[in-house]
């Protein structure tokens, strides 16, 4: 990996995004502070480029500054660049195909390459095999779903709780090397995209608007308030931060406790032990893996595109033709394929620190000029309607709207699964499991949780009171989703600086997600005794780069998400076939260990019991 | 199961996540120096500029603050306020660079000031600026130490100081309690105006004395004012010019250094500072202090930082601002002077990692004893660099040696004892 930075064509790029970021800076500057001057002499369309690129740039130059220390003798082992360049192409490609294990490279790009050839010569009957396919597995293993997602909060639960949270992974001298800041910033903002951003005001008003009937309140009432704000909590807490911890756990554990390779597959260790992980069962879960992973991203980027592109359209009237979301998509590709090549310690975990501040400041701000007291208020009765209902909302099944929504989500959850998991499985050593628990499903639940609920109840509120008709303006969308946060936060102070944040917090959160999972992908299918080159990173990047800009132009995005969904569902069985297999490994490797109960200091008059 | 957990450990999991000892979310100790501090005033004056500038170009500027309630109607301040505060800050940004305290607390006073003005439009263009307050308040406050330099004034100095401040209360006080002789003097404002145009020498003619007695008051003012002024410019201006002079025969004092951090201290001059400066360039500061005026003139001809003391006085180690040095290297062209060199060193700052020099091989034993880190000596390094080519090292030079001091790497584990 270009770990120091000191390849020629980092140089290069460094050289080019300086100047692009400054002159770009300078401009969007000019146009911030004094807009009556140089604000009409641009036209929309050029201040949305000028400033794209600032930012883009920014994020890219700051992927590839070197590290500060990074001049004084800290040489990494071998410098694989160094080594290609002076290769000719053919040896490169010699090389390229060497470090990879065919199967896993060759599977993902034909059914992609295939799926863009069905979709481009019948677009309809392939959308409609897959929707059937899709309707088909949601109608019938919902209990599946709803049973596996369950059954991995109380997983994680007695995980936190009880004694094998206090296995040390990597051995009980291992130290973590990543500090807890970074530790949860990265698996935060890796697990989640721009969905957060977009859906943070736009979950809660939509079951507002359409109320979940497990609630049976009437559309629009006050108590739908209440049973919306619970079922945003539902779809985006606990249950769906469980998700990545089932599959990263198993996986953390067996590669940091049984030298196993880190690989997906990895979490069938104990049925077919280290040595029976390069087996074709395991491969083609690696091989599911990459398609649910690439699947996954490349429709984000693409419905981002065009969410974005929409909210820009909604809010300063600049339309855009096929080529904006396709512009959009290979700006956003440049950069997060900058990041993921400059490796973990430098883009990846940049990009993941700028959008942690990003995300703070958007909170503390909409703190400061929302309505706090129904945001308090409220916030709080639905988190208690959170707790009361959240066993039987995980077990009510059946019903159209279930189907399209709660079990949709956990799908999709599942569908990002595999590489956040391994994400969080690689950067967990040293680390107990609790803290890996605590911070994997507590804390990034937590923090989604308030986002949701700022969000939630400052759109809610304002569009119950009537200060604004936020539904009426997302009716006239495609996307409605896309329109919501700029119809929100336009009626509250300080409206613009929210909603330069709102933009800016959209293109973080996905830089964020597809530098990692490009990262994940280069790992899985490359050879099990290879680390991925800068090459592979790159043309994994690019690939899920056109695949997200042949989604556009075929108009696929639904039929690709749809595709990738149906990756999830294969996952949960798989999660329950490792959890077992987790369980029954715990139960002979593991005594010994304190529970948290155990830890608890003794009370005063426990001894007056013994007594 | 028979794997151990000593078992081979992934590939990608040591070459992609775990090549690196400890990784943090932001490496705080690079960000929080006084350096920086500087750097984050001087954004805040260029931003406070901008954005003074946006709302002056303004022609509607409504106060909607959450302080507009609270402080009574300041829309002319707020309009004019971001520019002139822009200028004020700047010479503070000028104070901070070389470290003075009174541009210190004078800063930690102006800047809650200006972020008062975000507060009190509520525009969107104002809080990059608010923003950028809250985050250089800290960083000022948290290297509070390293602003130490005193202003030094002459008793000239001083002097023309206060009558300048003396000549514009007097002058002040006495046209306003004198308005009524004068043609156009009915506020204080219009005092200031009167006497400030009035020692400046423009005079406008739009406010005249009528009576005798007005008239020999505003003589007074323009003789002492003007002479106050002059008085003030020279005592300013001929220090500057004679340190220039000085400067130019080798004579460097320690206020013409500025902030100072991870720098390394060169203490004597002699061939192996010169490699030592080769190899450094660009990449730290360097501080050499020498004794020798010749050598430091010449040193400063090449921007390099020279300082034209004894080496092993203690007193000017501190001036060299020893306590935040990365390094010391002692070398020096005499053994004996390194030795007492490696004894001041220590005990300014006893945590240094100090590199000598030794000018002949039997005194490196000496040398460590008195507590260099590192003892080099230019025969034996010879020998050295045969031994490390073998050992596949790269050999040490007087940069790896003193450099990582505070950033361990694990590159570097062998040039620590």
């Amino acid at each position: 990996m270009g770990i120091e930075g000191a390849s020629a064509v980092e140089r290069f790029v460094r050289k080019v995004m300086l100047p692009v970021c400054i002159l770009s800076g300078m401009a969007v500057v000019a146009g911030f502070f004094f807009p009556e001057f140089v604000g009409d002499g641009v036209s929309g369309r050029g201040w949305l480029i000028v400033s794209l690129l600032f930012f883009g740039s920014g994020l890219g130059y700051l992927a590839v500054l070197p590290m500060a220390d990074g001049h004084n003798g800290d040489a990494p082992p071998v410098h694989y660049l160094m080594q290609v360049r002076r290769l000719s192409w053919t040896e490169t490609l010699r090389t390229f195909v060497a470090r990879h294990d065919p199967l896993t490279f060759g599977v993902p790009v034909l059914a992609f390459g295939l799926f863009f050839v069905l979709q481009y010569l019948f677009p309809a009957a392939t959308l409609s095999v897959v929707d059937s396919i899709q309707q088909y597995v949601m109608g019938w293993f919902d209990w599946l779903l709803l049973g596996t997602v369950l059954l991995s909060v109380l997983y994680c639960l007695v995980l936190l709780v009880g004694p094998w949270g206090d296995i040390r992974l990597g051995g009980p001298d291992a130290e973590p090397a990543y500090t807890y800041p970074v530790y949860f910033t990265m698996i935060f903002t890796a697990g989640i995209a721009a969905g957060i951003v977009f859906w943070g005001p736009a979950e809660a008003l939509t079951h507002y608007e359409t109320p979940p009937p497990y609630f049976g309140v009437e559309a629009q009432s006050d108590a739908a308030i209440g049973g919306a704000l619970t079922y945003s909590l539902f779809h985006w807490g606990f249950s769906a931060w469980s998700a990545y911890l089932v599959i990263g756990l198993p996986i953390a554990y067996f590669v940091f406790q049984h030298g196993a390779p880190l690989r997906v597959s990895t979490i069938l260790t104990p049925f077919l032990g280290v040595e029976g992980l390069d087996s074709l069962p395991c491969r083609l879960v690696d091989v599911l893996a990459i398609f649910a992973t690439i699947g996954g991203i490349a429709t984000s980027v693409a419905l981002v595109s065009q969410q974005f592109l929409t909210g820009i359209d909604f809010q300063w009237g600049v339309e855009y033709a096929t080529l904006g979301p396709v512009l959009f998509v290979t700006g956003l590709t440049i950069v997060f394929v900058i990041s993921a090549q400059s490796g973990v310690h430098r883009g990846i975990r940049r990009i993941a620190g700028v959008n942690i501040v990003l995300f703070g400041l958007f909170a503390a701000l909409l703190f400061a000029v929302g309505p706090r007291s129904a945001m308090l208020d409220r916030g709080t009765t639905a988190l208690g309607s959170y707790t009361l209902n959240f066993l039987p909302m995980s077990l009510s099944r059946g019903g159209e709207w279930v189907t399209s929504w709660t079990i949709w989500n956990w799908t999709w959850w599942f569908s990002w699964a595999p590489f956040a998991g391994l994400f969080l499985a690689a950067l967990s050593r040293g680390r107990k499991i609790r803290t890996v628990v605590l911070t994997g499903f507590v804390a990034t639940s937590l923090a989604t949780m308030v986002w949701f609920l700022l969000l939630g109840t400052t759109a809610l509120h304002l569009q119950h009171t009537g200060a604004t008709a936020i539904l009426e303006s997302m009716a006239a969308f495609d996307n409605p989703e896309a329109v919501a946060g700029f119809s929100l936060f336009s009626t509250l102070p300080l409206g613009e600086l929210l909603i330069f944040l709102f933009l800016a917090l959209i293109i973080v959160f996905i830089a964020s997600s597809a530098d990692t999972s490009t990262l994940v992908v280069a790992i899985l299918a490359s050879k099990r005794d290879r680390a991925p080159t800068i090459t592979t990173v790159v043309f994994w990047g690019i690939l899920q780069g056109i695949v997200a800009i042949g989604v556009i132009l075929t108009g696929s995005e639904t039929t690709l998400q749809a595709t990738a969904v149906l990756t999830g569902a294969p996952f949960a069985v798989v999660v329950v076939l490792s959890l077992v297999g987790l369980t029954f490994t715990f139960l002979r490797d593991e005594r010994g260990h304190e529970s948290l109960l155990a830890k608890l200091p003794t009370l005063p008059f426990d001894d007056v019991y013994k007594e | 199961m028979t794997d151990s957990p000593e078992g081979q450990s992934d590939v990608s999991l040591e070459k992609v996540f775990y090549h690196r000892e400890t990784t943090r979310l932001v490496h705080w100790r690079e960000f929080s120096g006084a350096r920086t501090a500087v750097l984050l005033t001087l954004l805040v004056t260029v931003l406070t500029f901008i954005t003074g500038l946006s709302t002056l170009s303004q022609e509607k500027l409504v106060l909607e603050g959450p302080l507009a309630a609270v402080l009574p109607d300041v829309t002319g301040v707020v309009r004019l306020g971001g520019v002139l505060f822009a200028f004020l800050l700047g010479l503070l940004v000028f104070g901070l660079h070389r470290g003075k305290r009174l541009a210190w607390y004078l800063t930690i006073a102006v800047l809650p000031v200006v972020g008062l003005l975000p507060l009190l439009t509520l525009q969107t263009t104002h809080m990059p600026l608010l923003l950028l307050i809250l985050g250089a308040l800290p960083v000022l406050v948290i290297n509070r130490a390293q602003f130490d330099q005193r202003i030094d004034l002459s008793s000239l100095q001083v002097a023309a100081l206060s009558s300048i401040v003396g000549v514009l209360v007097y002058g002040t006080t006495g046209s306003y309690v004198l308005r009524d002789q004068f043609t156009a003097i009915d506020t204080w404002t219009d005092a200031i105006y009167y006497v400030f145009v009035t020692i400046a020498t423009v005079g406008y003619g739009d406010i005249t004395p009528l009576t005798p007695e007005t008239k020999w008051f505003s003589l007074s003012i323009i003789l002492l004012g003007t002479g106050a002024f002059t008085a003030a410019i020279g005592s300013f201006i001929v220090p500057a010019i004679e340190k220039r002079m000085a400067t130019a025969f080798g004579n460097m004092t320690p206020s013409g250094l500025n902030i100072l951090e991870d720098h390394v201290l060169v203490l004597g001059y002699s061939d192996i500072t010169e490699s030592l400066l080769g190899e450094l360039a660009g990449e730290r500061d360097i501080v050499v202090v020498t004794a020798d005026k010749d050598d430091a003139a010449n040193l400063d001809d090449r921007d390099v930082s020279v300082l034209t003391a004894d080496p092993t006085d203690e007193d000017r180690l501190r001036d060299a601002k020893i306590e935040t040095a990365s390094g010391v290297v002692v070398a020096t062209r005499d053994d004996a002077q390194d030795v007492l060199a490696v004894l001041a060193a220590k005990r300014t700052n006893p945590d240094v990692y100090i590199v000598a020099a030794a000018n002949d091989q039997h005194n490196t034993a000496k040398l460590e004893d008195v507590g260099a880190d590192e003892v080099i000596s230019p025969m034996a390094i010879g020998g050295r660099i045969l031994g490390r080519v073998e050992a596949d090292c790269p050999p040490p030079t007087a940069v790896t040696l003193v450099v990582p001091r505070h950033r361990t790497a694990p590159g570097d584990a062998h040039t620590k004892k």
